[in-house]
């Protein structure tokens, strides 16, 4: 290995993650959702230590009660906007298209531009509180420009029938890589939009065929058909996607550099591929066999003498306390069993999919670090709320 | 000065790895516990030595590493010593004074300040600024949308009340039909409503009847069951259609269309959200029934005796209801929309007075009997 070169290790392990996930979700819940912003720091503070580039490991450096802050700001904004806006889109929706449909449709489409404006937001706050040998990240402020231009992007790509998709997908990051310090080192994305295309043919080529087929199908329906676009072309579709979600990341770090540091990732599409296949299936396996047991408590309970049986119109009737202890067991078990799914889904799922990106990444060049001095405290003051309140911070 | 040398520990223990916050360099640096001073000697390389208090050191929680520890001094809050080893993690652990959080802490003040807003902000728009927008748009709402968004709210308040995931069964036997539909051309004769009034029975043993925008009127089997005469069927029917001619329905479904999207924003996506959420969402809707309830009623009792009825039908049936436990108790709350207060009854047996004791039934024995047989 090349002097300067260095490794990246990962050190979470699933036991003390889904301890913490578990712990920090049954404080949310026994404090009506307020601990949430303590848990999404805490999980990201875990989380963000187990990469370690270079025996350094990363440091998240958010704090709960900033995040609070920032939740409140957006809360202030965001009622008006969600409240009366989707009223208006729904009352217009009823007035001319006569059904609720168009009126979604109106409110999802007027969500958009806050959309990226929040994803970019949530960005500069998360790099601004992330630290790698006492180093802080940043990134420039630019979240209204960042989203006019990914409403063009997206404008863009759908006139092309999706055909420009990979133009949008390499602009945006370099808007968002080239306003990205490390300290005061700048990012810089290079490389041209048309690198993307190699995965992106396994993404159009199988969704175009799978259309194809379709209106196919809906002419004349023919048995070999339907078995060609359910078992070839739409799982091909969908390999696809996370092939192209994997490799456009691996291309785009590739080409970015940062004070003479390249990177070398070497994510492979087909362990992704098998962690979002598997992992939910495991969860489910887990979480089902935790609920067949309390589900066999339940009955226990339910079939005891004197006891009404399970039936949700009599329940609705309301009454005794014998129904309500059912109710609070029922409404208990299906807590649990949210709370169960949510730590074990970060356990088996989003651990081992950061743990992969992390072990495949090598940074080159690390020499030239000795040179990165301290940047300013950025004080993100609405702490990513705004994505936090319209729940688009990702899994983490 | 003594080094600590733990008895397991490997030599690379007594060394540690030191950032000083300035710059990306990473620094090997020897680590010495002096025990008089009580402070640890971090020797740099280069030669130089940096001396932390031990009362100064804290640990970063929530770190993956388990064999390592990371510390700050809270002197020099940008720096960071990565301690790796267990003997050396924890001798130092210890011997250090808790954990360190970084960042700066948001004071309660400015929380509360903001928390108020956030209130303030949220009560305004779910209290003040939604009905009235919800009052206005019900008033220009073209007919046809409004049996729209009650079809639309309709099928959602199917599946809510049906078993095992089936929605709840519309009854529809022939001469109960015919006899409901009797029923409700004798209360609404004259009445200008926007669009005509649409009856169901639902299979459901909820004693309840409900309006929904756009004329559609909902009766559960089990208030058909629990009626004494076919007088009270027909006051809870005159009752519906007041809020039908009031257009209440529709201002409630719009009035929580808003609300329901700013307390989802609220409370956010978690479990104990939807509970609060439906409850937050009752109450409001609550509150909105009571001034209108009183207009249905009034509403009631002039169509009551413009059919040749008694007005005091309503408060027989408000008694049944109370009878049977169903005073707006428990979940039912939620989808009632008459809690029977002994204010209500009184009024009712007040618009009768006077009016002679004996009047004829819409309904025939046998079209009575009918009724309560729709959903067999
Ligand atoms: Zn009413």
């Amino acid at each position: 290995m090349a002097i300067g070169s260095l490794k990246t290790l990962f050190a979470g392990e699933k036991g003390p993650l889904f301890q913490l996930a578990f712990k920090t979700s049954l404080l949310t819940f026994l404090t009506l959702g307020i601990y949430r912003f303590w848990m999404k720091t805490r999980m990201r503070r875990y989380l963000w230590s187990a990469i370690v580039p270079g025996g350094a490991p990363l440091e998240y450096t958010g704090r709960g009660s900033e995040k609070l802050l920032g939740f409140l700001i957006a809360v202030v904004f965001l009622a008006f906007y969600i409240g009366v806006v989707n009223l208006i889109l729904m009352f217009i929706s009823f007035t001319v298209m006569n059904g609720s449909g168009g009126g979604y449709l109106l409110s999802f489409v007027g969500l958009i531009p806050v959309y990226f404006f929040a994803r970019y937001r949530a960005r500069r706050y998360i790099l601004a509180r992330t630290r790698w040998r006492g180093i802080r990240f940043g990134l420039e402020p630019g979240a209204w420009g960042y989203a006019w231009r990914a409403i063009v992007h997206l404008l863009i790509s759908i006139l092309s029938l999706g055909w420009l998709w990979p133009r949008m997908t390499f602009w945006l990051e370099k808007y968002r890589t080239d306003r990205t310090w490390y300290g005061d080192a700048k990012f810089t994305q290079g490389g041209k939009w048309t690198m993307l295309y190699g995965p992106f043919k396994h993404l159009i080529v199988p969704a175009y065929i799978s259309i194809a087929i379709g209106v196919g199908l809906s002419v004349v329906s023919n048995p070999i058909s339907l078995g060609m676009l359910l078992i070839v072309t739409i799982p091909w579709a969908l390999v696809g996607f996370v092939h192209y979600r994997v490799q456009s990341f691996r291309i785009l770090a590739e080409n970015k550099s940062l004070a003479g540091l390249q990177f070398q990732p070497h994510p492979r599409s087909s362990r992704i591929l098998g962690i979002y296949i598997l992992g939910p299936i495991l969860v489910s396996i887990l979480a089902g066999l935790a609920l067949g047991l309390l589900g066999g408590v339940f009955a226990v309970i339910a079939n005891f003498p004197g006891m009404p049986g399970i039936d949700a119109q009599l329940l609705l009737q309301g009454g005794s306390i014998a129904t309500w202890l059912v109710i609070g067991f029922g409404a208990l078990t299906y807590f649990f069993i949210f709370i169960l799914y949510g730590a074990l889904y970060q356990t088996f799922v989003t651990l081992p999919l950061i743990g992969h990106y992390a072990e495949t990444l090598s940074i080159m060049g690390a020499e030239s670090l000795v040179q990165v001095t301290q940047r300013h405290r950025d004080d993100a003051k609405e702490a990513g709320g705004f994505a936090e309140a319209l729940d688009v911070g990702a899994a983490i | 000065m003594i080094v600590v040398t733990p008895p397991d520990s490997t030599p690379s223990a007594l060394y540690a790895d030191y950032v000083d916050g300035e710059t990306a360099r990473v620094e090997r640096v020897s680590l010495q516990l002096e025990v008089y001073s009580n402070s640890l000697i971090l020797t740099r390389p280069e030669g130089g030595e940096i001396i932390w208090p031990l009362s100064d050191i804290r640990e970063i929680p929530d770190q993956a590493a388990s064999e390592m520890v990371v510390c700050t001094s809270i002197n020099d809050p940008d720096a960071r010593l990565l301690v790796s080893g267990w003997a050396v993690v924890a001798e130092l652990r210890s011997r250090i004074r808790g954990f360190h959080q970084a960042g700066t802490q948001i004071g309660g003040q400015t929380i509360a300040k903001w928390a108020l807003g956030a209130f303030a902000s949220v009560a305004f728009i779910v209290f003040a600024m939604i009905p009235l927008l919800a009052n206005q748009m019900a008033r220009l709402l073209p007919p046809a949308g409004e049996v729209a968004l009650g079809e639309a709210t309709f099928e959602q308040i199917r599946v809510a009340l049906g078993r095992t995931g089936m929605p709840a069964k519309t009854c529809n036997r022939g001469i109960g039909v015919a006899a409901l539909n009797k029923m409700e051309t004798a209360l609404s004769q004259g009445l200008d409503l926007p669009y005509p009034v649409n009856l169901t029975v639902l299979d459901s043993p909820i004693v309840n009847a409900f309006a929904l925008p756009g004329g559609q009127i909902v009766l559960f089997d089990g208030l058909l069951k629990a009626a004494n005469s076919t007088d009270e069927v027909a006051a809870v029917l005159a009752h519906e259609i007041g809020h039908v001619a009031e257009r209440d329905p529709t201002r409630m479904a719009l009035r929580s269309a808003g609300s329901i999207g700013v307390l989802g924003l609220l409370f956010g996506d978690f479990a104990g959200g939807f509970v609060v959420l439906s409850l937050a969402n009752t109450m409001i809707e609550a509150n909105y029934s009571q001034s209108a309830e009183t207009a249905a009623d009034e509403f009631a009792h002039e169509r009551l005796k413009a059919a040749g009825l008694r007005p005091d039908a309503l408060a027989d049936m408000f008694e049944t209801m109370k009878k049977l436990g169903g005073d707006a108790k428990g979940i039912q709350a939620y989808f009632s929309s008459h809690p029977a207060t002994d204010a209500r009854i009184n009024a009712a047996k007040a618009a009768s007075a006077g009016m002679d004791a004996n009047v004829t039934p819409i309904l025939s024995r046998l079209e009575w009997r009918s009724l309560q047989m729709i959903c067999k």
